[in-house]
């Protein structure tokens, strides 16, 4: 293999594509064809950059020389002087002094990371967290002195505002409306809070952020402060997130040493602290009225709404509560501005979304990428598709308050619009990619089982109703599901969304009702013919010897009640009434000659 | 008084002459995966063979830490990173993998492909 000297990122972005860099993609390759430079230089598309008006964008590695508004007539003179003779062509460089996208300069040629587009997750992976010289010399604390200075806490409000930034913690409440009702408050005391409670189980886009870089997070949350008037700040963050409370511990302990906490923030007339308060990691304490109960010292349970924590939160005080990567966004607003920011995404979602994508990908990891970008996107060009062949049955998103979505739904684009209507949610930014070998009912009863188990247990329809729903999922995989269970789920389900007092009894029906809309032929299946297609439910799986047999006795050795029969050498048989079903067999078997169905 | 952007600018001037004197103009810059999914997946060892590499003499190279890039199935990650060359990624780096780098790619220059992302 030759060595790879240049590697090209080609913007592959909306505005690009319709600025015509797809012409522009064959004609390097033909002009990197002329001069036989095929094998030494690659080619990368990357998502969106966000300098649209300045596109079609070319990057050119090493040394991240961006090109931009590059014609077709260009190409020769940039593959000529700098790939051929490297020295590159002045005249179409642009420098950028953006705040967001800070990792694409060292990851952006790995198609994974090419695609996305990063706001909140900018200095993951790039900087040391644990030392905030790394944050300052990436213009670190530049929006709050920016806030503190050349803007009032109005013109701040604004700002954020104008981004059209929405919380990312799930609701999607718009920011800037959220910071101006807390603002309006008069109040001797106000508090902003930072909701680092997270969860969604199997969720760790809060986790990772935190740890990767605690200081946008404060400087998010300080700016809040000063557009609304507060002094203190709290970090609600669950106790089991150990490493991440003692990156924010530091990070603390670092701002305060520098004055950029404490009184008289960067020698302003503004003063403002933080605290952590850790949180014993219920689900129900993200709940932004159980989690102000919790830190109050009560018992984290949600109380009925109006009114809002805006106007009657922490301890009565108007109270500002927003999400890690809400919190994260916020520097890039003020620096890059509301207005560009406002240009990335969709008509009804701006900015960017993180991701943790899990289950049946190539790729799993986190993922941030404009809003508008569509499923499809994300599973096949960054999370490279399916593995071991097999096909995609579902994507879940929202966890345990989201839904299901089979393919058709694949192209759909990622806002809280589109999401909804699809019959899902954003959520805070689980997805798991499912493939056939996954049992639909099995994923409702996981997550009803979870939810179930995380009811706070005030509202009587939340409580007793989602532990009905547990039992019937549970009886349909142990194939005793029985004619009309289907009905009563759904009707169960819209009971306990209509009368629970929060989110969680609300949300936690929505797994089944989105499997059952989507997947009603498997719950059917269940029911009716006793038959688990994904082969999950071991109850209506039966394990059979078939020809290819050798009689080697594995089988007989490692079943554990002795349901398999036989003499060596001769084909062996699995005795149905004593089989437990536990699979043992069919793995150990090295002759596949055990049929699972 | 300076303002609070004066602060700032002055405080940004003085950190970043304080991470040139910890070394970050040297040839090579390694940065080495440590959140909580890294940690899980190893890379303290891998911080550690770094750390002894350096002790025992290597020179010319800025070692940090870092946070998680996201790439959660090829945890831990090492990057290296050298003026006017391409970063380099690492994925799956064991400590044994990690000797390896230190011997072939930071002493000799070599890059070893098979491993990168
Ligand atoms: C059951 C339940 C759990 C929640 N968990 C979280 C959480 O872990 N993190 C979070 O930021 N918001 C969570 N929320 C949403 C919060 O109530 C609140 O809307 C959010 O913190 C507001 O911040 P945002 O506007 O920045 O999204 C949860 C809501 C419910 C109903
Ligand atoms: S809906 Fe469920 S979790 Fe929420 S308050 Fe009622 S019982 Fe508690
Ligand atoms: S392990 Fe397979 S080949 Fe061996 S006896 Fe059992 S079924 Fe036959
Ligand atoms: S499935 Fe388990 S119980 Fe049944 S025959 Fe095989 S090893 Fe024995
Ligand atoms: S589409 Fe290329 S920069 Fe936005």
């Amino acid at each position: 293999m030759k060595e790879t000297k240049y590697k090209l990122t080609l913007c592959d972005g909306t505005a690009c594509i319709q600025n015509q860099s797809k012409v522009l993609h064959q004609a390097l390759e033909a002009e990197l064809d002329k001069h036989g430079l095929r094998q030494s230089v690659s080619i990368h598309l990357s998502g969106c950059l966000g300098i649209c008006q300045k596109g079609p964008v070319l990057i050119v590695n090493p040394g991240y020389i961006m090109y931009g508004r590059v014609q077709v007539e260009d190409i020769p003179e940039i593959v000529e002087s700098h790939l051929v003779r490297n020295k590159a062509v002045t005249r179409l460089i642009i420098t950028e002094d953006h705040l967001y996208n800070r990792f694409f300069r060292i990851f952006g040629d790995v198609d994974f990371f090419g695609k996305q587009m990063r706001i909140c997750l900018r200095n993951c992976g790039v900087i040391d967290p644990e030392n905030i010289d790394d944050y300052l010399s990436l213009r670190g604390y530049e929006a709050l002195a920016k806030a503190l200075e050349s803007m009032t806490p109005e013109e701040v409000i604004a700002e954020v505002k104008k981004s059209g930034l929405r919380g990312r913690g799930g609701a999607g409440f718009p920011t800037g409306l959220k910071w101006e009702f807390t603002a309006k408050q008069t109040a001797d005391d106000k508090y902003v809070i930072c909701n680092a409670d997270e969860g969604d189980p199997g969720a760790f886009m809060d986790r990772s952020a935190i740890e990767g870089d605690p200081h946008t997070v404060l400087e998010g949350m300080i700016i809040a402060g000063y557009a609304i008037g507060a002094k203190k700040g709290i970090i609600y963050i669950r106790a089991e997130y150990p490493l991440a409370i003692e990156r924010l511990e530091k990070a603390i302990a670092a701002a305060r040493e520098h004055g950029i906490l404490g009184a008289n923030v960067l020698g302003s007339d503004f003063s403002f602290d933080i605290e952590i308060r850790l949180g014993a990691g219920a689900f129900v304490c993200g709940e932004e009225t159980a989690l102000i109960h919790s830190i109050e010292g009560h018992r984290g349970m949600p109380r009925p709404r109006p009114p809002y924590p805006s106007v009657k939160g922490l301890f009565g005080k108007p109270t500002l509560i927003n999400n890690v990567e809400t919190w994260a966004s916020i520097p890039v607003i003020l620096l890059d501005g509301g207005k560009w920011f406002s240009t990335v995404g969709t008509e009804t979602s701006k900015g960017t979304k993180v991701f943790a994508l899990a289950g049946k990908v190539h790729n799993t990891g986190l993922v941030e990428v404009p809003m508008g970008t569509t499923l499809r996107e994300i599973i096949y060009d960054i999370g490279g598709g399916i593995p071991n062949g097999k096909t995609f049955k579902a994507v879940q998103t929202g966890g345990p308050s989201g839904g299901c979505l089979p393919a058709k739904y694949l192209d759909t684009q990622i806002d809280y619009e589109s999401l909804a209507k699809a019959g899902s949610i954003m959520g805070s930014g689980g997805m798991i990619v499912i493939d056939e070998d996954s049992c639909m009912v099995g994923l409702a009863k996981f997550f009803i089982e979870f939810t179930q188990d995380e009811s706070c247990g005030k509202c009587t329809p939340c409580r007793e109703g989602t532990k009905r729903m547990y039992e019937i999922l549970t009886r349909i995989t142990e194939g005793k599901g029985q004619p009309g269970d289907i009905e009563k789920l759904e009707r169960l389900g819209e009971m306990i969304k209509r009368s629970s007092l929060c989110g969680l009894g609300q949300s936690a029906p929505n797994p089944v009702l989105s499997t059952i809309k989507n997947f009603r032929e498997e719950y059917e299946e269940h029911i009716h013919s006793k038959k688990c297609r994904a082969g999950q439910c071991a109850a209506m799986l039966s394990y059979t010897v078939n020809v290819k047999c050798v009689g080697c006795g594995a089988c007989k050795r490692i079943c554990p009640v002795g349901a398999v029969e036989g003499t060596r050498k001769e084909k062996h048989l699995i005795l149905q009434d004593k089989c437990i079903r536990c699979g043992q067999c069919y793995e150990v078997c090295k002759f596949d000659a055990i049929t699972k169905a | 008084m300076l303002t609070p952007i004066q602060t700032i600018k002055k405080k940004r001037a003085e950190a970043v002459n304080r991470i040139i004197s910890k070394g970050y103009l040297s040839t090579k810059r390694v940065y080495v995966g440590m959140a909580t999914c890294e940690i899980a997946a190893g890379s303290k060892d891998v911080m550690d063979v770094f750390r002894q590499a350096i002790a025992n003499g290597l020179t010319d190279v800025y070692l940090s830490q870092k946070g998680c890039a996201g790439r959660c199935n090829l945890e831990p990650t090492v990057e290296v990173v050298e003026e006017g060359k391409i970063p380099v990624k690492y994925g799956r780096v064991t400590p044994q993998r990690a000797r390896d780098i230190v011997e072939r790619h930071l002493k000799k220059g070599e890059i070893i492909a098979e491993w990168t992302i």
